[in-house]
């Protein structure tokens, strides 16, 4: 039953064009995979539910639908979330390189200072590698961050990589707890107010 | 940059604010290949947020020549029109602290006296920097030790008793800076207006959350007075007599009537439509100002018709008839630019733009962005974008705004509140908008005030009177009911909404203009839809986005609809220590406010076109569901 969810979560994925991050969340969500993905279109955000040592999470994933590309994610992206996933492709230095810059906008932006952080390598299926694992795994500890090793295309490290985040936020005291009561517009009014009489109109 | 922007579009958009991103999304929306693309690094130009360091840099920013962002000598080949005009610049821009830089000796002892004072908690400055340390050991753990909520404990004992000493520092402020929020153009929203029906019926809401503005206060007599807004505001304020309580009761229940039958010529105004009504003084002065937002020469149609504005949207989401967005109102402006990023607009920022590229037909063929030339069958730009030939008279009315942090509330109370004060002054209304921490754009214990008006000086002399009037400066001011003003910041935008943007533009330009006066966004929303449709006048505009985020795969598939935790299901962090985020969810959940998701009801469903009609009559439902408790009471 729906009771059970214990919070929603907040996840982004974030990292230079073409590393496949849209592949690693599409690959989590339906275990599909598009060699043929080029840029993303119309992936907004993806929920799944998860379960993890027994407690069951709703994850909110969130694509950047492609405003990564000039850098131009908006703030409010950012807002909220409980974790983030930053993506490079093994086979490509120069994404690995940016990681540094993805995380001082994390840093910037992020509203809560104890997001949980995960590096994922991916693109290990391919054979030219770039960046060595030992590399990454240094510069992942370095920045006190998570580090895990995924191919979108094999289905290797994915699903390993969301559970484990997962198991991090949750272990991290006033990192998930639900966020209180604020407006969300839409058509389920009035019904759950209990003291409806103070607002009702003059008219 | 590391890519070049691709270059055939259908649209372009210069610039980020309000009615370019609306445009934007309706564009992408429905299939167009949109560039949008602004010469600032940030989102949303006039109507941007700022947090309390980047607005600061503003102010240095402005005084930089709008030659960086618009280069003019870049070719001589080609016949371009340069963009770019002076009501892109704050004709006026300042900040200033009114507090000291840090804590000075005798500060540091009254802290000292009170730290001692308070049982069981002895830390001085030294302990306090000792915690800190420590506390930051353990995050850069891994691994976090179960000590630490001991430790977090006592940070958060320290902290509280820092905060009641009530003395801030600018120190104590900056170290906070990002909790600000600081919006250039402060909106509100009628719960019933056509902006939010359309964020709601576009699907655009579910990128924002909101927050209602819990109580409208005004300015009488040399006093702060709560405007009365429901049946229960009326009986419960003791300041309105029984027999004017009558009169307000009769004359808002009976507006509709009296809209058609009164005889008065057109020319009346509001305020002397009031008065022939015989009302008392109070009553005038709630009706005019308050709630019609009028002022004494508003022509009394006008005055019934924001009357009845103001009434049609109480009852639906809280106390009063308005929402403000939750991280403050730039959050606007990035939900739609989202929306348009979702079905494929392509965002650039921080572009340096050299002009555009006319036709011999006099028709836009194509932009200079850095080095590149970008065509498009249409551009759409904001008014400070615009070539200046383009205006036939550049100059604009201003608006005067004012920005201070305070110590405390204008009118104290137990429970926090998002306050809107409308202040009569003279032949101005002057709008006043007063937030606290939940919503989003400022620290705990200080607060954040918004002054608007129409700008006739600068906005200092513009605002000198309200200002004295409502808050005190340093020690000159000794009433100390009055609260303390830890900044100020005084700046003017141009008012752009009664430019002529057409008749010297070539037919497939179309300029946007700035924010305006209006406390929503009406004005600019019908602006956008108006180009829109002026650009694809068979288009549908903003139709319902489809759900990407309901379709929940999950391990029980029978089971997989839309759920929000409730607090209920919390028990498991009892043992966690209270963070910020966790007092303030407590906090926000014990106020009566209304969690409503048009999503969760669509859920289940697989076409957009059922979806679309279950919504719809959601909403129906809903509706006529309000009615009836309305008038029941």
């Amino acid at each position: 039953m729906d009771e059970d969810i214990l919070t929603t979560l907040k996840i982004l994925i974030i990292g230079e064009s073409g590393v496949g991050k849209s592949s690693i969340l599409l690959r989590f969500i339906d275990d599909s995979f598009d060699p043929d993905q080029t840029l993303t279109i119309g992936v907004d955000f993806k929920t799944k539910r998860l379960c993890v040592e027994g407690n069951n999470v709703k994850l909110a994933i969130w694509d950047t639908a492609g405003q990564e590309r000039f850098r131009t994610l908006t703030p409010s992206y950012y807002r909220d979330a409980q974790g983030a996933i930053l993506v490079f492709d093994v086979s490509n230095h120069s994404t690995f390189s940016k990681l540094e810059t993805w995380l001082n906008e994390l840093d910037t932006y992020s509203t809560k200072s104890n997001i949980v952080k995960m590096i994922v390598a991916n693109k290990i299926d391919k054979e030219k590698r770039e960046v060595s694992r030992e590399e990454a795994m240094n510069f992942a500890r370095r920045h006190q961050t998570l580090y895990i090793e995924a191919s979108a295309k094999t289905r290797d490290g994915v699903q390993a990589a969301f559970e484990e985040l997962v198991h991090k936020i949750i272990q991290t005291p006033g990192l998930w707890e639900s966020y209180g009561s604020n407006v969300q517009l839409g058509n389920k009014d009035h019904e759950k107010e209990p003291s409806s009489c103070s607002f009702c109109g003059l008219v | 940059m590391d890519y070049d922007l691709p270059t055939g579009f259908d649209l372009i958009i210069v610039g980020t604010g309000v009615v370019e991103s609306i445009i934007s999304a309706a564009a992408s929306r429905i299939g167009k290949r949109v560039l949008q693309v602004d010469t600032n690094n940030y989102y949303g130009g006039h109507w941007a947020s700022f947090n309390l360091e980047d607005i600061q840099n503003l102010k240095q920013e402005n005084n930089i020549d709008l030659g960086k962002q618009f280069p003019k000598n870049l070719s001589n080949e080609e016949d371009f029109i340069p963009l770019g005009n002076k009501l892109k610049c704050f004709p006026y821009f300042e900040t200033e602290w009114h507090i000291a830089e840090e804590d000075s000796i005798d500060v540091l002892k009254i802290k000292q006296e009170n730290l001692n004072g308070k049982e069981n908690v002895v830390l001085d400055e030294g302990d306090k920097s000792k915690l800190d340390n420590d506390k930051k050991e353990h995050d850069d753990c891994a691994d976090k030790e179960e000590d630490e909520s001991v430790v977090q404990g006592e940070i958060e004992e320290a902290k509280e008793v820092e905060q009641n000493l009530n003395v801030s520092t600018q120190e104590l402020l900056k170290k906070d800076y990002r909790k600000f929020v600081i919006d250039l153009c402060p909106k509100l929203h009628f719960a019933r207006g056509n902006f939010v029906e359309l964020l709601i019926s576009s699907n655009i809401a579910r990128y924002a959350e909101f927050r209602s503005v819990s109580r409208v206060l005004t300015w009488i007599n040399g006093n702060i007075e709560v405007v009365p807004c429901s049946r229960s505001d009326v009986f419960a304020n003791n300041k309105v007599s029984v027999v004017e309580k009558r009169m307000l009761m009769k004359l808002l229940t009976s507006i509709e009537e009296e809209e058609k039958s009164a005889t008065v010529p057109q020319n009346t105004t509001f305020k002397d439509f009031l008065k022939n009504k015989k009302l008392s003084s109070n009553i005038i002065h709630f009706v005019l100002y308050a709630l019609s937002m009028s002022n004494d020469e508003t022509i009394w149609l006008e005055g019934m018709k924001r009357t009845k504005r103001f009434l049609g949207s109480l009852g639906r989401f809280g106390k009063t008839p308005f929402l403000f967005s939750m991280y403050g109102s730039g959050e606007i402006t990035q939900a739609f630019c989202r929306l348009s990023a979702v079905f494929g607009g392509v965002f650039a920022l921080n572009q340096q733009l050299h002009g555009i590229v006319l036709n011999k037909e006099n028709r836009f063929e194509s932009l200079k962005c850095g080095k590149q030339n970008i065509t498009a069958s249409h551009i759409v730009m904001s008014v400070g974008a615009a070539p200046v030939s383009f205006f036939k008279n550049p100059t604009s009315s201003l608006i005067s705004r004012a920005v201070l942090i305070t110590d405390k509330s204008l009118m104290d109370s137990e429970q926090e509140h998002m306050t809107l004060l409308l202040y009569p002054a003279g032949n101005k209304l002057i709008t006043i908008l007063e937030l606290g921490h939940l919503t989003g754009t400022c620290p705990k214990n200080v607060f954040l005030i918004h002054i608007t008006t129409e700008g006739s000086s600068n906005p200092k002399e513009d605002l000198e009177g309200c200002v004295k009037n409502l808050f005190a400066f340093g020690e000159q001011d000794s009433n100390p009911r009055k609260p303390k003003v830890l900044w100020s910041s005084y700046f003017s935008i141009p008012n752009t909404n009664e430019l002529d943007l057409k008749s010297s533009v070539p037919s497939n330009v179309f300029l946007c203009p700035g924010p305006d006066l209006d406390l929503d966004y009406d004005f600019s929303l019908e602006k956008a839809r108006e180009i829109f449709l002026s650009i694809y006048p068979d288009a549908e505009f903003l139709p319902r986005a489809p759900d990407a985020d309901e379709i929940v795969i999950g391990e029980d598939p029978e089971t997989a609809t839309e759920v929000r935790a409730s607090n209920s299901n919390l028990d498991i962090s009892k043992d966690t220590e209270k963070s910020v985020e966790e007092e303030r969810a407590i906090e926000q959940s014990s106020e009566t406010e209304l969690a409503i998701e048009a999503r969760a009801s669509c859920s289940e469903l697989d076409t957009p076109s059922e979806t679309d009609n279950t919504t719809k009559d959601a909403l129906k439902e809903v509706e006529e569901c309000a009615e009836a408790k309305e008038n029941m009471q």
